[in-house]
């Protein structure tokens, strides 16, 4: 049986804790909308299952295997700091995906229907003036001709 | 902005925020398109894009889309996020805009 000093360093709880925090790093990234970022749900999730088989492994090379490797205390320390940054990144996978669907709402081909609404200086305004010519629209846009679109941008708010 | 302009396409943003909120949220982002108020999801509702107790305090909100809609008023291009987090960039945007003839 190896003695103290021969017993091999367990990187496994560092592992894990760099996983944990890449995990929440990728929400973190959404704000800056880089491209491909409909990945990064994904990402963080391996992240975060990467970063709990590591503790995992750290906590039982630690315990278990005490004669073969060393860092009882650090594996356990690691393993509960890593616990916020993975709830934290779990929890947003788990809200932020908490929509409902999309296939009643207009599809593409299909038409839209109209409406009226008040703009932010609270002058209605509709969908075919939003399609007709600038200059009757609320904002100060210096489209001289009638846009070939309009791209409806639904949005949740700040409430 | 001008991107979209050039590409002949005017951008419209739909929340159940009160016209007050939206003109302060133009004004912080300076942005120059219009921001329209649906407090009571009537228009969400119509476009079935409504997200029951989605809003932080339980009230109802729109579930986030983008819809690229023509002069005749057809979808030509759209995009419903499975993922709050998850918003189309402008220029996936522009790049649907460009391909309006």
């Amino acid at each position: 049986m190896p003695d103290a000093t021969q017993r091999g360093k367990n990187t496994a709880p560092w592992w894990g804790f760099l996983f944990a925090l890449g995990a929440i790093g990728c929400n973190i990234l959404f704000f800056v909308s880089p491209p491909l970022q409909g990945a990064l749900p994904w990402l963080s999730l391996l992240f975060a299952l990467l970063a709990l088989v590591f503790l995992g492994t750290g906590l039982r090379r630690a315990f278990a295997q005490a004669h073969v490797y060393r860092g009882k205390v650090l594996s356990v320390v690691l393993a509960v700091i890593a616990l916020f940054p993975l709830g934290l990144s779990g929890f947003a996978f788990v809200k932020a995906r908490e929509l409902p669907g999309s296939t009643a709402a207009p599809q593409v081909g299909q038409k839209v229907p109209d409406f009226t609404l008040a703009d932010a200086s609270g002058q209605p305004v509709s969908l075919d003036r939003l399609l007709a010519p600038a200059g009757s629209a609320s904002t100060s846009q210096s489209q001289a001709q009638a846009p070939k679109a309009v791209l409806l941008i639904f949005y949740r708010g700040y409430w | 902005m001008p991107e979209f302009e050039a590409a002949g396409v005017r951008p419209v943003a739909i929340s159940v925020d009160a016209p007050e909120l939206s003109r302060d949220l133009a004004h912080k982002a300076e942005y120059t398109f219009p921001i329209l108020s649906d407090p009571d999801t009537a228009v969400i509702r119509r476009y079935h894009l409504l997200h029951m107790g989605g809003g932080p305090d339980g009230h109802d909100i729109a579930r986030p889309a983008e819809l690229l809609v023509d002069s005749s008023k057809i979808v030509r291009w759209t995009n419903f996020t499975e993922d709050i987090r998850v918003r189309a960039r402008a220029n996936e945007m522009l790049a649907a805009a460009k391909q309006l003839r």
